[in-house]
């Protein structure tokens, strides 16, 4: 099975094997026409065996295949063909899992493999994979501190998931509509790209119905990964413990409770907050009854459809800090507040805290 | 409002809607958008419209007479359908400057409140509470006075400069309008903008409004600490060249030329040296970027004047308004059921010169008699009018509509 690449592709094969969700890689591989009944055909299992070891590896360990080899030498790929098939054949099988946080830890190690690859490579070559994901980058002047120019839309589809201060827009070196960069900065915000593709392409890739063997291998995924990854849904304490609700809800649930106005963003915050922490939207809508434009009929409705149970049947979840903090409902900032991202986060921790054996003691609320 | 000065407003919107020379210009991709509007007697909003085009849309607002008319920020799949059967394409991106978020010169003194449990009422910003029985439940009467347009035009002015400074944008992409009200809209389209998701939106406006700003470098050196090598984390200032350190660096050189050494007091600035060494400052610190040269000046002052220099070259946005990707915007060319001023474009060259008192007056012909009970000394169409106090008046139709509407005045049937 040896074939070669478009006449026109700025990769060569080895590249496709480190990097396999690059577009190219799609290209090279629809002349074969993979299905996925070949995947279970005796021929094809050296590459399933393949395919299973790397999405076992990255629900393990977070990485897809090892950067260095046994000797401590850089680890090269020996059969290109088969690891290059290998991704596809092990989105499937990540995919027939059917469990969003395997998925999510898939596209993650991934991700995760590629910045550790492309860390070692050129600034060319990072460029080229930049252009890949249709980025507005470009070299800066050889004098210029930084060695990359990236479109300031681009940065932040990127960049405004991640917590650490510098890469707010607002500390970044932003200057006519582009934000200066240096090689490592844009390998990392690749790494987000490549997340979110990957994740993507784990959507699109489901079928509905795999054969049989696929299934039992995603089974065995799904016991590696509780075995190693742990519960798979944040749980909250069965009962609503206001002790533990951080000081922005604290100051929003006290107002409501006197009957004070709170800013449409306060009402959401406070109502998705609830709600997410296991209050029964009838507890929820009884609490807005005080107010003095109180709407039983159209509360419930907006309660109710925070909650998941009307239109599009999406639960909201409460907006995380940093939104918060945009629109001023953010007060009082304690000190577990700065180690934190998310209302939700907070309140499972000092849940924790506050009552580890005893949850009757600090009851407050009844969680219907 | 009475009935007839309700019916006189309307008649005079009807009119407005109606008249063959109004123009209304076509918001960009008009198919993609959903419109909405609000009915100006039966006061419900109608919404979720999509219209085959312009003069199909115009036909409607002539026979219902809305008070208020919107269109979406957002392209959407299928406008007219409910909210999340849509299918979102993109969204402008919108910034809202309204005096009512802005603290203002005049102090809003113009603004009148009423307490909404014990009627106890006062003049100015509206209070957290009401002083006599504790109630946060207020209806107030506001006015747009120059001061307040003002104040929203020099927030603009910092809006605008980032746009095109650290944003990039040209002035040909930047579309400015007076609100129609006490405010501007500064409205993006570039395709660059349409996608970016609510999250990315609440980036650029905590940019706009300097929030999350982290200027200390980490200056990491190795020291030999008792013979032993350890690496040392100390923070410095520094500024470089690039976006809000640009701005600060700017911003200082501007703030420490003009301001005198009680201003520096006033603003919690009590480090004498700042004022005694503000020469050294601007040539050694902001130019030379030799910050820890300027002797009696700490990295805890520095940072403090860096505080309320991006408190003056910040600009005050509504924060809600640009981050929502659903957002209704008030449609250009139509009229605000506040004032019965006109939503206005104009050049962002012109912002400056342009006078939205002048020019965003849609009623120019006729007069109305009115019966006003208060009104402060006020400007529009090029004339200056009252101060008033329960007066029968003559005025111009625009000025009578603004008062009615504002519940200044109601329209007297005896002329």
């Amino acid at each position: 099975m040896t074939r070669n690449l478009s006449s026109e592709s700025v990769f060569t094969k080895n590249d496709l094997a480190k990097y396999p969700f690059l577009k190219e890689t799609a290209r090279y591989l629809s002349p074969l026409d993979l299905q996925i009944e070949d995947f279970i055909t005796p021929s094809m299992s050296p590459i399933l065996d393949c395919a299973m070891e790397r999405a076992t590896s990255a629900i393990i360990s977070l990485t897809v295949r090892p950067l260095i080899n046994e000797q401590g030498n850089k680890y090269v790929i020996k059969d290109i063909e088969k690891e290059i098939i290998s991704f596809p054949v092990a989105l499937m099988l990540v995919s027939a899992t059917e469990n969003s946080l395997i998925k999510k830890r898939y596209a993650l190690a991934e991700a995760k493999q590629a910045t550790s690859e492309l860390n070692s490579e050129s600034k060319d070559f990072v460029y080229k994979i930049a252009l890949d994901f249709g980025w507005r980058i470009t070299f800066t002047p050889t004098d210029s501190t930084f060695e990359f120019a990236l479109h300031f839309s681009d940065f932040l589809q990127n960049a405004s998931h991640l917590h650490d201060v510098k890469w707010k827009l607002v500390n970044s070196k932003l200057s006519e509509g582009k934000v200066y960069l240096n090689k490592r900065d844009v390998v990392r915000l690749l790494q987000e790209e490549i997340k979110r593709r990957i994740e993507k392409r784990l959507v699109t890739v489901s079928v509905g119905k795999y054969p049989s063997e696929i299934s039992e291998l995603a089974d065995k995924l799904k016991v590696i990964a509780s075995e190693n990854i742990g519960q798979t849904e944040t749980e909250f304490p069965k009962v609503v413990v206001q002790e533990a609700f951080p000081p922005c809800i604290n100051m929003l649930y006290a107002a409501a409770s006197k009957n004070h106005h709170l800013s449409h963003m306060g009402r959401f915050a406070l109502t998705s907050f609830l709600v997410n922490i296991g209050m029964s939207p009838e507890s929820v809508t009884e609490l807005f009854r005080s107010f003095s434009d109180y709407n039983e009929r159209l509360t419930r409705y907006q309660v109710e459809h925070i909650a998941g149970a009307r239109g599009s049947g999406t639960k909201y979840t409460c907006p995380q800090c940093s939104i918060l903090q945009t629109h001023n409902v953010c007060k009082n900032r304690d000190d577990l507040c700065k180690r934190i991202y998310h209302p939700l986060k907070y309140y499972k921790i000092k849940s924790e805290m506050a009552q580890p054996n005893t949850p009757e003691k600090t009851e407050t609320t009844t969680n219907e | 409002m009475s009935v007839s000065s309700r019916d006189y407003v309307y008649s005079k919107f009807q009119e407005f809607y109606n008249d063959p020379s109004t123009v209304i210009s076509s918001p960009t991709n008009f198919e993609q958008r959903e419109f909405a509007y609000l009915m100006f007697k039966e006061r419900f909003m109608v919404r979720h419209r999509r219209f085959e085009n312009m003069q199909t849309f115009k036909n409607v607002l002539a026979r219902n007479v809305p008070s208020d008319v919107y269109h979406s920020c957002t392209y959407y799949e299928n406008p007219d359908l409910e909210m999340d059967k849509k299918g979102w394409i993109g969204s402008d991106l919108v910034f809202d400057i309204d005096a009512d978020h802005i603290p203002t010169a005049c102090g809003k003194i113009h603004d009148e409140w009423i307490c909404q449990k014990c009627e106890f009422s006062g003049k100015g910003v509206t209070p957290e509470e009401c002083p006599i029985c504790g109630g946060d439940k207020f209806s107030v009467k506001t006015w747009a006075c120059d001061v307040c347009i003002e104040s929203t035009r020099v927030e603009t002015a910092k809006l605008i400069d980032m746009l095109t400074k650290d944003f990039g944008f040209a002035d040909d992409e930047i579309r400015v309008f007076f609100s129609g009200h006490r405010g501007y809209h500064v409205h993006v389209e570039d395709e660059v903008v349409r996608s970016l998701d609510a999250l990315s939106r609440k980036e650029i406006v905590d940019y706009v409004i300097g929030l999350g700003l982290s200027i200390l470098e980490r200056d990491v050196n190795e020291k030999a600490v008792k013979g032993r090598k350890r690496v040392v984390a100390t923070k410095k200032f520094n500024l470089h060249d690039y976006g809000w350190n640009r701005r600060l660096k700017v911003g200082m050189a501007k703030f420490l030329s003009t301001v005198t050494a009680e201003d520096l007091k006033s603003f919690g600035l009590k480090n004498n040296n700042l004022f005694k060494n503000k020469d050294a400052i601007l040539s050694r610190a902001i130019e030379g970027g030799r910050w820890d040269s300027i002797s009696g000046v700490s990295v805890a002052t520095w940072l403090k004047l860096a505080e309320q220099v991006k408190s003056l070259e910040s600009a005050n946005i509504d924060t809600v308004v640009t981050t929502d990707i659903h957002r209704l915007i008030r449609m250009n060319g139509t009229l605000h059921g506040k004032t019965g001023l006109l939503k206005v474009e104009f050049p962002i060259r012109q912002l400056d010169t342009f006078d939205p008192l002048t020019h965003a007056v849609a009623f120019k012909k006729g007069t109305a008699k009115v019966l006003i009970y208060d009104a402060p000394k006020f400007r529009l169409g090029g004339a200056t009018w009252g101060p008033y106090k329960n007066v029968k008046v003559v005025l111009p139709t625009a000025a009578a509509i603004m008062l009615i509407l504002k519940g200044r005045a109601e329209v007297v049937n005896d002329v």
